[in-house]
């Protein structure tokens, strides 16, 4: 018997070496959930074409201005709009981590992010992706929060507890920035803490002074403890940090021309549920609480904070205006210094976006993040 | 010399294979496993060549180089004059070793004293009457839904997370502990008070001396909770360690820095479950499990 192989040490070796595979394994999912795919698509090819209409899933995760997928989907809303285009739409609720993974992994067609995360994780991983749904910005939802009436000039050195890498981490350089504090960003001492940890985490222990999250936590920390102020928040930074539907470019183009429809389709939903959210449908607006089990009162007081974009005029206006690529290059400046890009992406440049008006922010033959107004455009039209 | 390799051997239970089967049988899986990981990489890359899913051999490297040789992104860049060893000395991946190792060799010190008193237990019957109970019970808490309360109780830094492993691995090393002890036969026990010995001495000298060696299989099997606990509680709050390292590199699929980040840690288990084994060993030649 060879020295490393008496049984039990086997057993244990193995288990060790059971850990790498986790991370990987929604990709190997995604190479059988592919194959399957490709045999699926193989098989229907060979039916009758109204034997089965393409189907599309669209993952979305807890949040003011996703949730109203949920009440989208379950009203028949979204049903009636996929039967117009003859697709089939499916939607899936995620973690929200969960739901970039399976969005890379190519497991689902259609994501939920922010522009942040639509940059560092699709485009950035090579996975061309296209903006077509501009659905809201943060507008006091994520905030700065510290106790003892501290400034923000006060915060270097002190532990500050947020979910690093995230958009909570851009706030706080720019909470520093716009307050002429950029010299002392290196002197942040980030405290990475889950976000599932983070309220118990802060309001437990008294000697943690700062930390910057979102909301529902936000008011969670703020209804606990009335020594908590918040210094600075997203309303400060509107626009900038935006959460957007996302499709795959290549489902987007695929040559029987079904991602269009579901584009389209899910375009016109979605502007009629935001309409309904808009004009305070009860019903809406219940459903869309229960999606993330928030009670009424507090999804109106999260959606206070949430500028939804509730016409697509306005969405698709934004989308086409100058104001999104300045503020999509503070956010892609902000991942190139942060490493998010990738260990090997040497230029910010490398990572680039296509804008509705055709300009391009970064090289041309690099774009991995395009910003589609079309299906903004043609629900403004009514044209859907 | 060994009889010829026939085929119903496979199935054989009265049979001896070859140095050269053992060898290259022990390591198909091996193969295989990088076989598959090359292949769906390969596949991968070939319709999006920018793939951080999984990444191909030169990410690999160049991530590799990034742990290995550069400073952590939260530390300061090193002057480009530095030598290898400095280069090392400040990487990222020396940084988090350092600070995950502390935490996890505390904890283990720690559990000392949960094994001495498993022992205890088994050994002094007043002992047994006032731990095994609550420990028995303490032992199907899942600590990591004590997390909150560690937080509150031993602060956010570094000592909630240490207490998260004890609290996690204690009480299953003090049960393990228990039960191997009360394995010794009394009829030792009896006999070494008729050689005169106290009460200490049948504890520590009877009990303890023979059962050590099981006792440090115990742990080593315990490694690996141990560890788990660890990334738990590194993962959900802390500045440094190699578990936060991957919990950050998620946020972006940085598998070129995970992937060699797990066979790191693995790798680091296995050295010191193999530590374990040679000193095992080398204490008590006598010992021989199977």
């Amino acid at each position: 018997m060879p020295w490393f192989a008496s049984d039990w040490n086997l057993r244990i070796s193995q288990r060790t070496n059971s850990a790498p595979c986790r991370p990987c394994l929604p990709s190997h999912c995604a190479v059988w959930a592919i194959a399957f795919l490709t045999a699926c698509l193989a098989g229907w090819s060979a039916l009758p074409a109204e034997a089965a209409p393409p189907t599309f899933t669209v993952g979305w995760s807890v949040y003011a201005g996703w949730n109203p997928y949920f009440y989208m989907a379950k009203s028949g809303i979204l049903k009636r709009w996929a039967d117009k285009y003859g697709v089939v739409i499916k939607v899936q609720r995620f973690d929200y981590a969960a739901s970039l993974d399976a969005f890379v992994g190519k497991n689902i067609d259609a994501c939920t992010m922010t522009n942040m995360e639509a940059l560092d994780m699709p485009a950035a991983a090579g996975v061309d992706s296209t903006v077509v749904i501009v659905g809201d910005y943060s507008n006091g939802n994520d905030q700065v929060l510290a106790r003892n009436n501290l400034t923000l000039a006060q915060l270097p050195g002190k532990p500050i507890l947020l979910v690093q890498k995230t958009v909570s981490e851009y706030l706080l350089e720019r909470a520093m920035v716009l307050n002429g504090l950029d010299g002392q960003l290196s002197k942040l001492k980030l405290l990475n803490t889950s976000d599932s940890d983070i309220v118990g985490a802060y309001l437990g222990d008294k000697s943690n002074q700062v930390a910057v999250t979102w909301k529902p936590l936000v008011s969670e920390i703020l209804g606990q403890d009335h020594g908590v102020k918040s210094l600075f928040d997203s309303s400060r930074i509107p626009e900038e940090i935006l959460d957007l539907l996302v499709v795959r470019t290549d489902v987007l183009k695929r040559p029987d021309g079904s991602g269009l429809k579901f584009a389209k389709a899910i375009a016109g939903a979605w502007y009629e549920t935001v309409a309904q959210l808009a004009a305070a449908n009860a019903q809406a607006i219940r459903e869309s609480a229960a999606a993330s089990g928030d009670s009424v009162a507090s999804y109106k007081e999260q959606l206070r904070t949430t500028y939804l974009y509730s016409t697509p005029q306005a969405a698709a206006q934004f989308a086409d205006s100058g104001d999104l690529k300045q503020k999509m290059d503070l956010v892609r400046q902000f991942c190139f210094r942060h490493g998010l890009l990738g260990q090997n992406v040497q230029s910010v440049d490398d990572v680039a976006i296509l804008y509705p008006d055709g300009a391009i922010q970064g090289r041309k033959d690099r774009v991995r993040l395009r910003v589609d107004a079309t299906y903004m455009q043609l629900a403004a039209q009514g044209k859907l | 010399m060994a009889p010829p390799f026939r085929v119903a051997d496979l199935t054989g239970i009265q049979v001896r294979p070859a140095r050269l089967w053992t060898h290259s049988l022990s390591w198909i899986l091996f193969v295989m496993g990088i076989a598959l990981y090359v292949h769906f990489s390969i596949v991968r890359h070939r319709e999006n060549p920018e793939d951080r899913v999984i990444p191909s051999a030169t990410q690999l490297v160049q991530g590799l180089k990034a742990s290995v040789l550069e400073p952590a992104e939260e530390d300061d860049p090193l002057d480009p004059g530095a030598s290898l060893f400095q280069q090392v000395r400040h990487s990222m991946i020396w940084k988090d070793t350092a600070s995950s190792a502390r935490r996890f060799f505390i904890a283990l010190l720690l559990l000392v004293p949960a094994m001495l008193i498993g022992l205890h237990m088994a050994v002094f019957p007043y002992a047994g009457a006032f731990f095994l109970r609550f420990v028995l019970f303490f032992d199907k808490i899942v600590a990591l839904s004590l997390l909150p309360i560690l937080f509150i109780v031993f602060g956010i830094d570094e000592w909630s997370k240490i207490m998260l492993m004890v609290i996690g691995v204690a009480p299953t090393l003090m049960l393990d502990a228990y039960n191997i002890a009360g394995g010794v036969p009394r009829e030792q026990v009896v006999k070494a008070f008729t050689l005169k010995s106290t009460n200490l001495d049948v504890a520590y000298r009877i009990v303890l001396k023979q059962v050590l060696p099981q006792l440090i299989n115990s742990v080593r099997l315990n490694l690996k909770p141990l560890a788990l606990f660890l990334f738990a509680g590194e993962m959900i709050a802390s500045t440094d360690g190699l578990a936060y390292r991957i919990a950050i590199m998620r946020r972006h699929m940085g598998m070129d820095i995970i992937i060699p980040y797990l066979l790191w840690v693995a790798l680091l288990l296995f050295s010191l479950d193999a530590l374990l084994r040679f000193t095992n060993r080398r204490l008590h030649p006598w010992y021989q499990p199977r």
